[in-house]
């Protein structure tokens, strides 16, 4: 397969105050980002999407560290580089956009000389080109008169133009890859939608691939080519977008999309999944979803699942996989 | 800008006049007829009671408070009792030397406290972060005599201790005076850099794949940088209290000098000029310190 990233055996662990042994937050990801794709993670608040996504940039906070795992990018290993060697790839030929566009800005750095920061950086240019392209880009992400609000600070912008220009700053080296963290969580929803469009747009045009995480499986059924849903710290289900909505068979996807206000009934309570995700020091032994899985058997509690390819790609990290499963009557033969 | 900026000026002026009525107040209720301090017991009652009046000291409290405001504004803070001569121009000769002790002791924290705390930052955790807060904590928490005498004694051979004849002479009383500020400066620096090291846009800036030098210098630096420029308006006053001190120990004739010299000869009106002026250079940092706040952070700026 012609992979832009290909993520293995990620193991990524911090070290708390306190405690002698390390809190392992990824264990053992793997993820697959084909070229020119737009791959959804997906899994509840703290499974680990983005401890995943800084493991592979190398852009952990100091008490994190990688343990095991590689992540090959055009024929080379983010993990094993060396940070002078990674600093040519970050902001570059892959680039990052974060959760909250509020502080994501240096608050006393004009938003141009940000956008234009990079471009001096990688491009090599001169400070009145790296402008022009700068005023260019911005145009390109919807910031209305952008000459003039190349001169503006952060403080001048609501939170949507500020995240348009967070993804102007990812986008203005035209990168291989974007890993977008959450990038509409802070916003409103009719933000969200004009966001989630100027990333589609964006990548359309340059062919940009896209790691996206959210926890919106909303979100990714209008954008995603495939899905990667993570739990604990693990990949529970990975397959392509059709196929997942066709059919989920790990127990949790299932849960979370019982959870999508859209299929849930009107004037229903919100379904969520009872229980909350386990303490990274307290993990259950077996299947680590098996405590607040409906379906869980004695063997889920002892046994640990593997990651099994369930045809086409689909893979699932159950015992029993599901597969009733099409919720929606008809379209099953 | 400019509107803010005069705005600023314009408000401080209840606040001097604010502080002079309580200056005055508490200067004229601390007993010591001067006119007995300056003739001793040699005068007639009717001699005295004319030069008392020549002095206004007779005229109700108001009338000599307005009296006296409106000479300083025309730069008239009245004769010193002891010496002679008008206060504006005892001030005039001594402000050059605490002046150029002060400059010198703010250059002198601003240069070493700012360095050491990047490095302490930088360097978190090691031997050399945990030294140079240790020497940084010394300088914070040592009376400033005690370490004005002890440096005097440790370079008595090398650097003159006293006088103002080179300015070989100003080394000793610049660290004295400068200590504790660059202490105070390196740890506030320190702690605000890795304050700010820890924010969302330090991410952003590491992920364009900048430089470890290119994030601290340009991108948190000078937000870690912002409230130290406080420190700076607090160090006016530390650096003024700091020199009366200094002066005394090394002999060096500042204002510090000169409003002891008053205390010890119940000089009113030397001391009332002396506690004015030092308010006025507080008042005046404080201003510098607002509008350099305004020139920094955009933030805060007002149209
Ligand atoms: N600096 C850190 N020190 C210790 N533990 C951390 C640190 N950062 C993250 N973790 C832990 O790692 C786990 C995964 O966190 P992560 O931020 O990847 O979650 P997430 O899936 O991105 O959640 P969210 O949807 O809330 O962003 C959590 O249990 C979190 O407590
Ligand atoms: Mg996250």
């Amino acid at each position: 397969m012609n992979s832009i990233l290909e993520i293995r055996g990620l193991v990524t662990s911090f070290a708390t105050d306190g405690r002698k042994d390390r809190a392992v937050a990824v264990n053992g990801v793997d993820i697959d980002i084909p070229r020119g794709a737009i791959v959804g993670l997906v899994g509840e608040s703290g499974c680990g999407k983005s401890v995943t996504a800084l493991s592979t940039l190398g852009l952990l906070p100091e008490n994190g560290r990688v343990d095991a795992g590689s992540a090959m990018f055009g024929g080379q290993d983010l993990l094993k580089l060396k940070d002078h060697e990674l600093r040519r790839i970050r902001g570059n030929r892959i680039s990052m956009i974060f959760q909250e566009p509020m502080t994501s800005l240096n608050p006393i750095m004009t938003i141009g000389r940000q956008v234009s920061e990079s471009i001096m950086l990688h491009g090599g240019v001169d400070k009145a080109t790296a402008r022009a392209r700068a005023i260019e880009m911005l145009e390109k992400v919807g910031i209305p008169e952008a000459k003039r609000r190349y001169d503006s600070y952060p403080h001048e912008l609501s939170g949507g133009l500020r995240q348009r220009v967070l993804i102007g700053m990812a986008m203005v080296m035209q990168p291989d890859l974007l890993i977008a963290d959450e990038p509409t969580t802070a916003l409103d929803v009719s933000i969200e939608a004009q966001i989630l469009r100027l990333m589609r747009d964006l990548q359309r045009e340059s062919g940009t691939s896209i790691l996206l995480i959210t926890h919106n499986l909303g979100v990714v059924a209008e954008l995603c080519d495939s899905v990667c849903v993570m739990y604990a710290g693990e990949v529970v289900e990975r397959a392509d977008v059709f196929t997942l909505f066709r059919g989920c068979a790990h127990p949790y996807t299932r849960g979370l999309m019982a959870a999508l206000p859209r299929m849930a009934m009107k004037g229903q309570r919100l379904y969520n999944i009872p229980g909350s995700v386990p303490n990274l020091w307290s993990m259950p032994a077996g299947c680590r979803f098996s405590p607040r899985c409906e379906f869980a058997k004695e063997s889920c509690r002892q046994e640990k699942p593997a990651l099994a390819d369930l045809g086409d790609g689909h893979l699932c990290r159950c015992l029993f996989p599901l597969d009733d499963v099409p919720q929606h009557e008809g379209d099953n033969p | 800008m400019a509107k803010y900026i005069a705005k600023r000026i314009l408000s401080t002026i209840p606040v001097l006049l604010g502080i002079i009525l309580l200056i005055f107040f508490m200067l004229n209720v601390i007993p010591g007829d001067p006119v007995t301090v300056m003739m001793k017991e040699h005068l007639k009652e009717d001699v005295i009671e004319n030069l008392r009046q020549s002095m206004h000291l007779d005229d109700p409290f108001f009338v000599r408070y307005f009296h006296y405001v409106s000479g300083a504004v025309r730069g008239d803070l009245g004769m010193s009792w002891k010496l002679h001569r008008p206060v504006t121009s005892l001030i005039a000769d001594a402000f050059p030397y605490t002046l150029r002790l002060a400059v010198c002791a703010a250059l002198f924290s601003w240069i070493i406290g700012i360095p050491v705390g990047i490095i302490s930052a930088i360097k978190k955790g090691t031997l050399l972060d945990h030294v140079s807060m240790g020497v940084s904590l010394f300088g914070v928490s040592m009376p400033v005599f005690w370490i004005a005498l002890i440096l005097q004694n440790a370079f008595m051979r090398v650097l003159p201790v006293s006088g103002v004849d080179s300015w070989k002479c100003y080394i000793l009383p610049t660290i004295v005076l400068g200590w504790s500020t660059a202490g105070r400066i390196a740890r506030l620096t320190r702690s605000n850099l890795l304050e700010v090291m820890r924010n969302d846009y330090i991410r952003t800036a590491r992920s364009k794949g900048l430089s470890p030098a290119a994030v601290i210098f340009r991108h948190a630096l000078k937000n870690a940088l912002i409230p130290v420029i406080t420190v700076m308006a607090l160090q006016v006053s530390s650096l003024l209290s700091g020199a009366v001190i200094t002066e005394t120990v090394f002999s060096i004739p500042g204002i510090g000098s000169l409003a002891v010299t008053a205390i010890n000869n119940r000089d009113m009106p030397l001391l009332q000029g002396t506690v004015i002026f030092t308010a006025l250079i507080i008042i005046a940092g404080n201003l510098a310190a607002d509008l350099l706040y305004t020139a920094i952070d955009p933030r805060i700026r007002v149209d």
